[in-house]
């Protein structure tokens, strides 16, 4: 293999592939390296079962910045985002909450429960409108270093201290709550309806090892709130094709630019000399030369698995191995024979469209959180279900259909057993969850597909199973993402560079991480440093 | 009694003595009205039973700000305080224990019979908290900034603190940016191995709140105690006589440098005019003007109770309303007519008393604390509580007579709102839960027992007036200190109302008896 290249990007996923468009856009040559047969990383689409196309991870999308949209013209390579509208939460009294973008019609269902909680709802959004703008550009922002004295560093530290100032007092009121409280205890302060509070606390605890009541879940509330009010899209969508298009358009664009990818090429080694990334080593042997290597895999991977130890300080290795994944999820990904039908609301209808909450009470979602915490997944799951085949008929043969459980809480450390063991299991008690409310679900499951920790981290690489490359909890985000001192995509090794989840602003498919990482790279190439 | 009055303080408790005192030498003549009988709120001293007293409620100090001690002298007013000489003791229930002392060298030793690794973890722990609490200590003293127009002051306040902490180097820098919202199990679990060892060290972020060791921003409680006292478990400081004796010393000081203290009195209303508080009303309907008032008194009972909701707006009421106060901590004092004998200690070598003379930790590993907690989230008490448990007789022997013995025990969790039941048809429950547990370690303590007298959340509440029980007079929480305690824009001892302000736990920087809060108001009261 002899030729070279200006860029490796260790990993295909979404952000992987921003970062080697954002490269190859001003001009870099890139090479990309997949480890899978396919392209996406955990924004994947695979057919599983013939004729039946799942989005075998990430299932939604809400979170992808527009600049890259924009930028990449993904539109242009087959993105096309479609409406998901509402969420319905059936109860197990048979009564249900269900809130769709139509605001009047929310209303009117929020008031059969408590009026003052649907007028309180309406205010509740446009608080958190004004909550996403505070923390907007905190997204597109390289994180400053608030224990380092550079110029940049401190103006960044003091805009966002103004920004703070600026605000008026509730909405600084708001934030602080935001940034501190449990989503719980924030939601307890706007409204009395439990199943209100319970099926809008479950946003606070996607991908956290973190109970609707633990501190720190109110931001992760705000992190998934903040697709609501883009500009490109009001709302959270399916990807025309499973979320697995979304990376192919991605890579569409890539490839004009003139990015090479390479897939079944899996990485076995980063090589380093003198302190500085040299290229990658592949499993077969072959030497990839190039001026500089991002990686888009974990730190675990990074720095744990594909260097050879001696390269980085102990201390660095230290706080690697402190950075907590601790996966928390399953997917149950099921092929139907017909839809199902719940008995809070009997038949077809544009609730199944929706997102279905399986969050019945805010003890429900706490008590799965307890059997978590003590090394057992959740007796009683929260479960946050989708049926794309409803809006996008081509993941599914005519009449069929696709269903997509996340569940939580599903602890990659297992008390007893292993999750090998346990995995047929697991996936029969979401099932029995389901038939509790859609008691036909039995009947009509054609093929069922149980995605557990342990095989996401075999599968696609996430140590631990953790869906967003490591926890979204209070310290581990912005400048301590992922360790104190390299938030800036940067790490020990010079021209080694991070552009996965496991760096600011985090995981979902956002982009944003591929997109700071790689205008970093750029400023080190203006520099002179690569 | 027409006569006006410059300062009137609600509430004689620790923090209230303090702001009294320090207005008093300021030249004014504050007159402190105590509802209670005796002074000091929650650091009292009662004979609970024939021939014993014990500290009913605090039973430990914070310890008093040294400035607070120095300043009012309090030695000189009577004050005796008793080291003891094990810090914390902590029984595991396989009949191995830990001792921890103040020198770290002496508690390594105890730690190396669990783990050598640990033992040697827990000296670099130890001093890197040293270090971290020091740089922090000034922040107890600080009037918390405004965030709307910072005063100069404010900023130099805020750049000392910056360089102290900027003086610690990135690595401890860093560590506290982590730490301040990490839960406690996560820091313990990286430094050691052994739970009981975790466990005793967690506590201390948990003590008092409604958060396990699991819930973020525990650790931010160990690092604000460690600004008091940079030790990993705490101190062990008792006054001689109770905490009665503390305060009844500070009351002492109080008045000599020209408070006036009634005790007896009971506040009903807040007079307000014109947006300033004018007076106090008292239960009788007598009124009391004065040109400021000072609540002592938590946040809730001050804003929601003792004021006219029509003086304050409806977004700072909605505010107050949310402010969380739902205690969880329960205390039972119980009479012995010996010292119980610890199963664990037997097996350890050295002075069993020594041992005993200071904090008892009940609580072995790290899931039984979280698990504890769990059942109070859904409204139940403990079935298997963590337990902070003294024998302050051991030390000072005044307490109960001769071969008589007192245990205090602090017990959480016992959530205010139970789910079934109330607390006046569960007390003895709680009572009998407590010894059951401990007798699971002192297997001789119930038939020592002469009685026991058992103070759950309701009692918190309605004797000693903690709105929802909460002996920190609010929730410590991240959302709820510093400049956020106990509100956002209302954290710097001044309220909506011109001329009232606050002075208690339910302020920066929190519960605890360490008198900061009281003597930070007294500053903001002078400079106003």
């Amino acid at each position: 293999m002899g030729s070279r290249y200006d860029a490796i990007i260790i990993g295909g996923g979404h952000n992987g592939l921003t970062t080697a468009s954002y490269l190859a856009r001003a001009g870099k040559k890139v090479l990309v390296l997949e480890r899978r047969y396919v392209l996406g990383g955990a924004a994947v689409t695979e057919e599983i079962f013939p004729g039946f196309k799942f989005s075998v991870c990430s299932y939604v999308v809400s979170l992808l910045r527009p600049e890259i949209i924009r930028d990449l013209d993904l539109p242009k390579h087959g993105l096309e985002i479609l409406p998901l509208d509402g969420t319905f939460a059936p109860m197990q009294d048979g009564n249900y909450l269900w809130r769709v973008n139509d605001h009047g019609k929310t209303f009117r269902e929020i008031a059969k429960f408590s009026r003052v909680d649907a007028e309180a709802y309406e205010e509740f959004g446009k608080a958190m409108v004004a909550m996403c703008h505070f923390v907007k550009p905190i997204l597109d922002m390289t994180p400053p270093d608030p224990t380092s004295l550079n110029l940049k560093d401190l103006r960044k530290l003091l805009f966002l201290g103004r920004r703070f100032q600026a605000m008026n007092s509730n909405d600084r009121y708001n934030q602080v709550q935001l940034m501190t409280m449990s989503a719980i205890d924030f939601l307890d302060q706007w409204f009395e309806t439990d199943i209100l509070k319970a099926c809008m606390s479950a946003s606070g605890i996607i991908g956290t090892f973190l109970g609707v009541r633990s501190p720190g879940t109110a931001y992760v509330l705000l992190h998934h709130y903040m697709g609501e009010i883009d500009g490109a899209f009001r709302s959270w969508g399916f990807s025309r094709g499973g979320t697995g298009a979304i990376s192919n358009a991605i890579a569409g664009a890539a490839r004009e630019l003139g990015v090479e990818i390479r897939t079944e090429a899996s990485v076995a080694r980063i090589l380093v000399k003198n302190g500085k990334a040299q290229g990658v080593v592949l499993q077969n042997g072959d030497e990839i030369h190039a001026d500089l290597v991002s990686s888009s895999v974990d730190p675990n991977l990074t720095f744990l698995k594909l260097m050879e130890p001696g390269h980085l300080s102990d201390e660095f290795i230290e706080q690697v191995k402190r950075y907590k994944y601790r996966g928390s999820s399953g997917k149950v990904n099921l092929a139907l024979d017909a839809l199902p039908n719940f008995r809070a609301l009997p038949g077809p209808g544009a609730h199944l469209r929706g997102a279905i909450s399986i969050s019945p009470s805010v003890e429900y979602m706490e008590r799965a959180y307890d059997d978590a915490k003590y090394g057992q997944f959740s007796r009683h799951p929260y479960i946050d279900i989708v049926i794309p085949s409803l809006t996008d008929p081509s993941v599914a043969p005519p009449g069929k259909h696709v269903m997509s459980c996340f569940v939580q809480y599903a602890p990659y450390h297992l008390k007893e057993g292993t999750w090998d063991e346990q995995k047929e299991a697991f996936g029969d008690n979401v099932i029995n969850t389901i038939a509790e409310h859609a008691p036909n679900i039995k009947d009509i499951i054609l093929h069922r597909q149980v995605v557990s920790p342990l095989d996401m981290e075999r599968e696609f690489g996430l140590t631990e199973g953790n869906i967003f490359q490591g926890e979204l909890s209070l310290e581990q985000l912005f400048f301590l993402r992922p360790v104190p001192g390299w938030a800036k995509y940067r790490t020990p090794v010079r021209n080694l560079y991070m552009c996965g989840s496991a760096t600011h602003p985090g995981g979902g498919i956002m982009g944003a991480p591929g997109r700071l990482a790689a205008l970093e790279i750029l400023k080190d190439y203006g520099k002179g440093t690569i | 009694m027409a006569d006006k009055r410059d300062f009137i303080i609600i509430g004689g408790g620790h923090n209230g003595l303090v702001t009294a005192f320090y207005l008093a030498r300021a030249g004014h003549r504050p007159l402190v009205l105590e509802r209670r009988d005796v002074v000091g709120g929650a650091a009292i001293t009662d004979e609970f039973h024939p021939g014993f007293k014990v500290s009913t409620l605090a039973y430990a100090c914070g310890p008093v700000h040294p400035d607070v001690v120095r300043d009012m002298r309090l030695q000189d007013h009577g004050l005796e305080m008793l080291r003891s000489e094990a810090q914390l003791f902590a029984p595991s229930p396989d009949g191995r224990s830990l001792v921890l002392h103040a020198d770290p060298k002496r508690s390594a030793e105890s730690i190396a019979a669990l783990s050598k690794k640990d033992a040697e973890a827990y000296g670099r722990f130890h001093d890197t908290l040293g270090r971290i609490g020091r740089a922090l200590s000034r922040i107890q003293t600080i009037i918390p900034p405004s965030i709307d127009r910072p005063s100069p002051r404010d900023l130099i306040n805020m750049l000392r603190l910056g360089k102290k902490i900027r003086d610690l180097g990135p690595r401890d820098m860093h560590r506290i940016l982590r730490w301040g919202t990490m839960p406690i199990a996560d820091l313990v679990a990286e430094y050691f191995e052994t739970e009981l060892l975790r466990a005793a060290i967690s506590a201390r972020g948990i003590f008092g709140t409604f958060l396990g060791p699991w819930s973020a921003g525990t650790t931010t409680l160990l690092l604000l105690r460690c600004a008091a006292d940079p030790d990993p478990v705490g101190a062990v400081s008792f006054p001689r006589g109770g905490m009665g004796a503390l305060t009844a010393a500070m009351a002492d000081a109080a008045r000599k440098a020209g408070a006036e203290i009634r005790t007896g009195v009971e506040v009903t209303g807040i007079r307000v005019q014109d947006g300033r508080a004018t007076g106090v009303v008292l239960s009788g309907g007598e009124e009391i003007p004065a040109k400021a008032v000072i609540s002592n008194a938590d946040p809730k009972r001050t804003l929601l109770n003792l004021v006219d909701p029509i003086h304050l707006g409806p977004d700072f009421l909605n505010r107050m309303r949310n402010y969380r106060s739902y205690g969880t901590a329960a205390k039972v004092n119980i009479a012995l007519s010996g010292l119980p004998e610890f199963t664990a200690l037997k097996k350890a070598a050295g002075d069993g008393n020594a041992t005993l003379s200071g904090r008892i930790h009940i609580g072995p590993e790290i899931d039984y604390i979280e698990k504890a907690f769990d059942e109070s989230k859904y409204g139940n008490f403990s079935k298997h509580p963590y337990l902070d448990v003294t024998i302050p007789t051991i030390s000072d022997p005044s307490l109960a007579s001769s071969g008589k013995h007192v245990m205090s025990v602090f017990m959480q969790y016992a959530p205010y709102k139970l789910k079934s039941g109330d607390w006046s048809q569960r007390r003895d429950e709680l009572g009998k839960t407590v010894i059951d547990t401990i007798a699971a370690y002192a297997p001789n303590l119930p038939g020592l027992v002469l009685h026991s007298q058992v103070i759950t959340p309701a009692d918190l509440e309605t004797t000693y007036g903690l709105t929802g029980g909460h002996i920190f007079h609010g929730e410590m929480a991240l959302d709820q200190i510093f400049t956020m305690r106990p509100l956002l824009d209302w954290a710097r001892y001044r309220t909506p109302i011109g001329g009232l302000y606050l002075c208690g736990a339910g302020t920066h920087p929190g519960g605890g008896v360490t008198g900061a809060p009281g003597a930070n108001a007294a500053r903001a009261i002078l400079k106003a």
